[in-house]
């Protein structure tokens, strides 16, 4: 299997001197196509912090981030910010859609940007709806959707633009753990039928009894690191 | 287009903040359309009335006459002048005309005089000589029964010589050749009030004056409109360009220390707006920064999944403009009755005041693409402009705040 992630020796350091905190201590860790990570770890242990230099949106002290065999840090800001839009669907703890844009209108913006054709992006925002369950609701505004829902839409809008991988920061924390459960289907679903690469992050042990592979952080460091067949 | 529809619904999403900072543009719009109407209008006025009262809109003088006037200084090639004038489009009408003074004597009384030579059927194309006469009627080249040419004299005049329409007189001058000229005219109107230009003046008809004076045919200068009277400037260098031997002047030239003293007042006005304009746009730029700093996280989403930066300063800017656009609509709206009104109705003022006998009694506004679109432009620009900060400022916001962990 192709290898779409790998992170080599990624240090991450926060402040300087005595209040010093080493985030992540030299993780290097390789994932493949189609896999379903779920990183795990007491608060404060990295889950975070590996999440968002995976996805270009921060940069180690040290180390390299190869995805889909490019290295990240060699890219431009704008680059960075292109290869974002087209190879990484994100899943927030907060959902974050926009809330002034209707759930169609949340997942059309990503492909507007990427310059998709008007009759392309309704259609697929169509078919991202129906993919999380959500026929009929595309009109409604976040505001009028529940945590679920909108973290439904969240999944939707970061499978729209068809990326490689979709990094999700305990996507199920501010559910309930029955809708939580719920939306790991979801997304355990697109998994499998779509061979999308999922990473998600979660405290959560029936969460991470879904996923096939379970890394665990301690302290910046991976303590463990096993697949498993659920 | 999505970006327009976001932008617009950010706008929305603080209603009474949005509606405060629209207010605030829609004021300072109004403001500045309404001020630049009354003062376009008050200056058209003033210039109108004294352009149409005697100074025309260009004239044509030999050499240095403007601000030398000499007798001998005279346009001594009329067909040349005038065939140039009759074939220019943008002349709407002309004048030949005569000066000098003289004394005139009334009875046992005497004062200076001015005397105009003026073309009886001419004159009234460029100004409004007929419509100020007060007494008697406007006059002919006829002699009268006894033979003496008619006079028009103004006001001031009449009442220092106690003169009335029908009298005689008698006017002592020097003719170019150095000889004295002198004669006997009789009283057909009386022109103007006190405080006319001319209220000491004496009109006659130009043959009468150039034989007076002894100066043949040849005149001291062409008076003349524009058919639009706002390119008369450029109307005066074509007209150069036509009479290189003569000297082609606008009236801001010929009345170049009015035109300062305009030109000063409609800058000092610009100022003030200038200023208001940028009090407003501070209180907007303040707004549009703080709407920036309250969507840091949802700025960090966008960031995150693939925004450039560029889109997010294209999205502040949409939004900025937009409510500028909006407010300024708004403004318009409210502010057009008011200048159509003054425009065509004006404000009649308590005390009237007589500007060169012709009376200035009501303020009036302009209504015109000047004073609706460069308050636009300005404002719009300004809107552009103060946009671009708050938008820099969210182009700055790391992708990593959508986290929002830390
Ligand atoms: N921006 C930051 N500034 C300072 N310290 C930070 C910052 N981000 C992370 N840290 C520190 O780095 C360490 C790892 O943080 P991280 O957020 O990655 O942990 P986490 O495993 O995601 O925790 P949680 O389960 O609470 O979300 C923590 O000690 C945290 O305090
Ligand atoms: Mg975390």
């Amino acid at each position: 299997m192709t290898t779409v992630i790998e992170t080599r020796e990624l240090v991450r350091k926060f402040g300087s001197g005595e209040t010093q905190v080493t985030a992540l201590n030299e993780v290097s860790i390789t994932i493949r196509k189609g896999e379903f990570t779920a990183i795990t770890g007491p608060s404060g242990s990295g889950k975070t912090t590996l999440l968002q230099l995976i996805g270009g949106l921060d940069e180690p002290d040290a180390g390299d981030v190869f995805l889909s065999g490019s290295n990240i840090a060699k890219m431009s800001g704008s680059e960075l910010s292109d290869f974002r839009r087209d190879h990484i669907g994100f899943i927030f703890q907060s959902y974050n859609l926009i809330p002034v844009l209707s759930a169609e209108e949340n997942i059309e913006y990503i492909m507007l940007l990427q310059g998709i054709s008007a009759k392309i992006r309704q259609s697929r925002v169509r078919e991202m709806l129906a993919l999380v369950g959500l026929e009929g609701m595309g009109d409604r505004r976040p505001a009028n959707l529940s945590g679920g829902q909108q973290q439904r839409v969240a999944v939707a809008r970061a499978m729209a633009s068809k990326p490689d991988i979709i990094l999700a920061d305990e996507p199920t924390a501010n559910l309930d753990s029955k809708t939580g459960i719920a939306l790991l289907d979801v997304m355990r679903q697109l998994n499998q039928q779509m061979d999308m690469t999922f990473v998600f992050s979660t405290h959560d042990h029936k969460i991470m009894d879904r996923a096939d592979r379970l890394v665990h952080l301690e302290d910046g460091v991976i303590h463990l690191d096993e697949s498993r067949s659920v | 287009m999505l970006i327009f529809k976001l932008a617009f619904r950010n706008i929305l999403r603080q209603r009474r903040r949005s509606l405060l900072t629209a207010l605030s543009m829609a004021g300072g719009y109004m403001l500045f359309v309404f001020s630049m109407s009354l003062l376009e209008g008050s200056w058209t006025n003033v210039v109108d009335i004294f352009t149409l009262d005697h100074t025309g809109h260009v004239q044509i003088h030999k050499d240095d006459y403007a601000k030398r006037p000499k007798i001998y200084k005279t346009i001594t090639d009329r067909d040349s002048v005038e065939s140039v004038l009759t074939g220019n489009e943008g002349v709407k009408g002309w004048a030949p005309r005569v000066y000098s003074t003289a004394l005139a004597y009334g009875g046992d009384k005497t004062s200076i005089a001015q005397i105009f030579g003026i073309d009886v059927t001419l004159e009234p194309s460029v100004t409004r000589i007929k419509q100020k006469v007060t007494e008697g009627i406007y006059f002919d080249n006829q002699p009268d029964a006894d033979g003496y040419a008619k006079a028009m004299i103004g006001r001031g005049l009449a009442n220092i010589l106690k003169l009335n329409i029908g009298d005689e007189i008698v006017l002592i001058s020097s003719g170019a050749d150095g000889s004295i000229a002198n004669d006997v005219f009789v009283i057909s109107a009386i022109v103007g009030n006190t405080t006319s230009f001319d209220r000491l003046g004496v009109f006659l008809p130009i043959t009468v004056a150039q034989r007076f004076l002894s100066i043949d045919a040849d005149v001291h200068e062409y008076a003349l409109l524009a058919r639009d009277k706002h390119a008369n400037e450029r109307l005066a260098r074509s007209l150069q360009l036509a009479l290189p031997q003569l000297k082609v002047s606008p009236w801001q030239e010929i009345e170049a220390t009015f035109y300062r003293t305009m030109q000063s007042d409609k800058q000092s006005n610009y100022f003030t707006m200038g200023l208001i304009v940028f009090i407003v746009f501070v209180g907007v730029l303040n707004t549009v920064l703080m709407s920036v700093l309250e969507r840091t996280k949802e700025f960090g989403v966008l960031r995150s999944i693939g925004c450039r930066p560029s889109e997010l300063v294209k999205l502040i800017f949409i939004e900025t403009v937009m409510l500028a656009f909006a407010s300024i609509l708004a403004g318009l709206v409210l502010i057009l009755p008011v200048i159509m009104w003054f425009t065509n109705v004006g404000l009649k003022l308590d005390i009237a005041f007589d500007m060169g006998g012709v009376v200035f009694d009501t303020m009036k506004g302009d209504f015109s693409a000047y004073v609706i679109f460069m308050p636009m432009g300005f404002m719009l620009l300004t809107a552009a402009l103060i946009s671009l900060p708050p938008g820099l400022r969210a182009a700055r916001i790391l992708p990593r705040e959508a986290m929002g962990s830390h």
